[in-house]
């Protein structure tokens, strides 16, 4: 998987490339605390190139989105596809995270 | 690995990065009978929800996966030599808790059973067997 991070001032942009599975999921839980040590608070989560999600990823976004509210922060997520959503849906993700359909609802919401 | 015409099968070491082994080669089983794209994805994330938890914490010396093509099914055995484990005794998440009351424990294999038609776990000879259907449609 690929990771690719920009972050300008309080908000964080992180963007997955590929599967957020078991082996990957260390390497995105590594990229996530650091932008919320560095201050992060709304975190921006690019899905478009995000192939497909297992539940080590659902427990990584899982912890990010809970301390980020513990500061008052939060997760914003856009570009999923169906297979993701689908994940979503299921493990009810859906609900308990802040999905968008696009890149500027995501920034704005 | 072995295929022939509907048939493959991969032996796994313990090691997370055989997930990805097996991936390769169900990868070039689906590629043989071009199974659709959402039925790979999906089996990608059972092979990782399932091996995932066999791997860290089953005990196990190596574990066997056959998949098999019957009429319009797919059946995945998965079997490994470690200690009794039935996964399908997890008790069900409660997905309709908030971010902060949230747990993730039992979620990967409830996320299996809703992925597959049919999920069924047996102690066979000393093996824990999983057996696994989902009847393939087009995308």
């Amino acid at each position: 998987m690929d990771i690719a991070t920009r972050t300008e001032g309080a908000v964080a942009r992180i963007a997955f490339t590929g599967h957020l599975d078991t082996n990957t999921s260390p390497q995105a839980q590594e990229a996530l605390d650091a932008m919320v040590a560095g201050g992060a608070r709304t975190v921006v989560l690019d899905c478009t190139a995000l192939d497909y999600i297992s539940s080590a990823g659902l427990r990584v976004l899982l912890g990010t989105v809970k301390r980020l509210e513990r500061d008052g922060g939060t997760l914003h997520l856009f570009g999923l596809n169906e297979s993701v959503r689908e994940v979503f849906d299921i493990s009810g993700f859906s609900t308990i995270l802040k999905v968008f359909g696009t890149e500027a609802e995501a920034l704005g919401g | 690995m072995h295929q022939d015409s509907r048939k493959a099968h991969c032996t796994l070491g313990i090691d997370l990065a055989e997930i990805d082994r097996l991936n390769a080669v169900f990868a070039d089983f689906a590629d043989t009978h071009a199974l659709p794209a959402r039925l790979r994805r999906t089996m990608r994330m059972v092979f990782d929800e399932l091996l995932n938890n066999t791997i860290s914490y089953g005990g196990a010396g190596v574990i066997d996966v056959d998949v098999e093509l019957v009429g319009d099914r797919l059946l995945v055995t998965i079997s490994d030599d470690g200690k009794p484990f039935d996964p399908l005794e997890a008790e069900p998440p409660d997905t309709t808790r908030s971010t902060q009351e949230r747990k993730i424990g039992g979620l990967g294999i409830y996320l299996v059973r809703q992925a597959m038609d049919e999920v069924g776990y047996a102690r066979v000879a000393g093996r824990n067997v999983m057996t696994l259907t989902k009847r393939i449609t087009d995308d």
